[in-house]
């Protein structure tokens, strides 16, 4: 007994330790002082000045455009991967795409941001939204491979037959068997790119131009500034936000999880 | 009538496996077959290749006449019945056995009356709303039936469709797939390693060893007339003793003569003798053959007894009542039970040998 109240202890000092620096930036959203020393008085004072910075809510709005964007493309184009890299016959083969694949999701940031840019200035490709745009779908892809494939292996290959034996066509069996059989992995694909996409910092670092810039990069340089109150007031909203996500997911889940598992894969 | 023919079907593999060597079938419309081997003897192969999902590597294969080698297996008008079923676990009973017919686009009246109708047909009334993880396995079974019937196929496959069923469940879906085929007028190809299955449900029974087929006939025949060995033991419990051909009509086996119902053998040919161990009875007047008692095995509707004659040979017979062990008994069969086995015979050779006396008897 006196063991199970310790292992509650614990896991709760590992969450509070985790959440402790979300609820020290929100409580000082409200601080009415202008840096984190001391907290003096409440106000909304910091969410009205970044209601009224129209250049952070523009970049806001592009950086979840961005993240949508690159989220989609990367999902069609890694479920597609995905799927050819399976049907590969030779097992050596198979290992060598999986293993190419694998490199991409160890290397570091740094590095893919730096052969980006070396890539694109050598192309003479101007930097912008564009190469913003490709590098995200670039980091993003290999993670939806990943995240596919076990579906795929999971998938009984006899449904396919099954499917052709009744007279699908190839793309029926794709849209109507393959699709439907690999939707779990690819809803948890296309979120975990969506969030790879949302706070990536150093490849973005890389291939941002002047005229584009995303959250994270235009934080950073603000921050560089020393620390400015709306930035908290900012990450308050979207860690409100984000929570909202994750709850409508786990609840869109919980209903699929009674009916099978249509959705569900990320949360569980 | 001929539906589908096989005319030299050779698989080879890539890694240089055969799987099928010069494969000869010809099935006719209406009938139940069976496809009966161990794993690994090349009838999934020929199931897989009638239904177009494997290409033979020679050979042809056709269906009411016409070549259908290189047709699409969605063209074909054959289903199946897999061997895990193969339900598509995103859809509900309904809309997977109305899979093949939404393909078509068909009017969703139609549809609505043909999935009522097929499921009637394998007693799922009522069930059309379940999803399939709510599902027994005989359920299962049935919808993947029912999936299967529901584009009115010439010819429906099943592959080792009853495997996964409890013995109960087995035997009561045996009596069931016999009674849809016989409802609904098409043929059946069943793909089992169950002799049992096979023999309790078909018209007609292929039996296959190594890719190649050793026997193909009715249930009757392929039991009481084993062609070789391989086919004796994989079909039922026997005695395989090697004897000696006297003259027509006489062997000799355990170092005894007796009289036999075969003939057309060279008198003094090395010959393998099939008795089976139902065929033994035990007597106390008159015996053919005495032995000793070793082991006995109470198996509910009859007693499997082990005893060694005096040559040694250790024998197998079935007797409704139980004897002792170390007891001495005496056994008893009719001429008609022995059945001899030329060694390397062919089915051809079997049937032409067969051909010449049995004539002689109906003159």
């Amino acid at each position: 007994m006196k063991k199970h109240i310790w292992s509650k202890v614990y896991f709760f000092l590992v969450l509070a330790i985790l959440y402790l620096p979300i609820f020290y930036l929100i409580y000082f959203s409200f601080s009415s002082g202008s840096n984190m020393d001391h907290f003096k008085g409440f106000t909304w004072r910091h969410y009205q000045t970044l209601f009224n910075d129209g250049r952070l809510l523009a970049i806001l709005l592009e950086t979840i455009m961005l993240a949508l964007l690159s989220s989609l493309i990367a999902t069609i184009l890694g479920t597609l991967g995905a799927i050819a890299i399976e049907n590969v016959k030779k097992s050596g083969v198979k290992r060598l795409l999986l293993s190419l694949n694998n490199v991409l999701m160890v290397s570091p940031d740094v590095i893919i941001g730096a052969s980006f840019l070396i890539l694109f200035t050598t192309l003479g490709f101007s930097l912008g939204f564009a190469s913003v745009l490709l590098s995200h779908i670039a980091f993003s892809v290999p993670i939806v491979v990943l995240m596919v494939l076990p579906k795929l292996r999971e998938m009984d290959n006899s449904l396919i037959d099954a499917a052709r034996d009744l007279g699908a066509s190839y793309y029926q069996v794709f849209s109507q068997v393959l699709l439907p059989a690999l939707t779990p992995g690819i809803v948890s694909g296309m979120f975990m790119a969506l969030t790879y996409s949302l706070d990536d910092f150093a490849v973005t670092f890389f291939v941002t131009g002047n005229g584009f810039t995303t959250l994270s990069v235009e934080i950073y340089s603000r921050a560089r500034q020393g620390i400015d109150l709306e930035v908290n007031a900012l990450s308050t909203i979207i860690f409100l936000f984000v929570l909202l996500l994750v709850g409508i997911y786990y609840l869109i889940s919980n209903q699929q999880g009674k009916k099978g598992s249509k959705l569900g894969g990320l949360l569980r | 009538m001929e539906i589908i023919k096989l005319d030299h079907i050779t698989k080879e593999y890539d890694d240089g496996f055969v799987a099928l060597k010069d494969i000869n079938i010809s099935i006719e419309s209406g009938k139940f077959y069976s496809l009966l081997g161990p794993s690994g003897s090349g009838k999934t192969t020929i199931l897989r290749i009638i239904a177009g999902f494997t290409e033979p590597s020679a050979g042809k294969l056709y269906f009411a006449g016409k070549d259908i080698t290189g047709l699409d297996a969605s063209k074909r008008h054959i289903n199946t019945v897999f061997q895990n079923y193969a339900l598509f676990p995103h859809l509900n009973v309904y809309e997977n056995v109305a899979f093949g017919l939404k393909l078509k686009h068909r009017p969703d009246s139609e549809i609505r009356q043909k999935v009522k109708d097929a499921l009637k047909t394998v007693r799922l009334d009522g069930y059309a709303n379940r999803e399939i993880s709510e599902l027994s396995g005989g359920q299962q079974q049935r919808v993947a039936i029912a999936r299967a019937i529901i584009n009115e196929p010439k010819v429906l496959l099943l592959d080792e469709s009853l495997s996964a069923l409890d013995k109960r469940l087995r035997k009561e879906m045996q009596f069931e797939l016999r009674a849809i085929q016989k409802k609904l007028g098409i043929t059946f190809i069943f793909v089992t390693h169950d002799q049992e299955e096979a023999l309790a449900m078909s018209d007609e029974i292929f039996v296959l060893n190594d890719g190649t087929i050793q026997q193909s006939g009715s249930p009757v025949d392929i039991y009481d007339e084993p062609v070789n060995d391989f086919v004796a033991r994989f079909i039922g419990d026997s005695n395989i003793l090697s004897g000696k051909m006297i003259r027509d009509f006489e062997v000799e086996f355990a170092g005894k003569q007796f009289e036999c119902a075969d003939a057309g053998i060279t008198p003094g040919e090395k010959v393998e003798v099939v008795l089976r161990p139902e065929d033994l009875d035990i007597t106390a007047t008159d015996p053919k053959l005495t032995m000793t008692v070793q082991s006995q095995l109470f198996l509910g509707d009859h007693f499997e007894i082990k005893a060694v004659d005096e040559s040694g040979f250790e024998w197998l017979i079935h007797s409704t009542n139980g004897v002792k062990i170390g007891q001495e008994i005496g056994i008893f069969f009719d001429p008609e039970d022995i059945h001899v086995m030329r060694l390397g015979e062919t089915e051809e050779e079997f049937d032409a040998r067969l051909e010449t006396y049995e004539g002689e008897d109906k003159e």
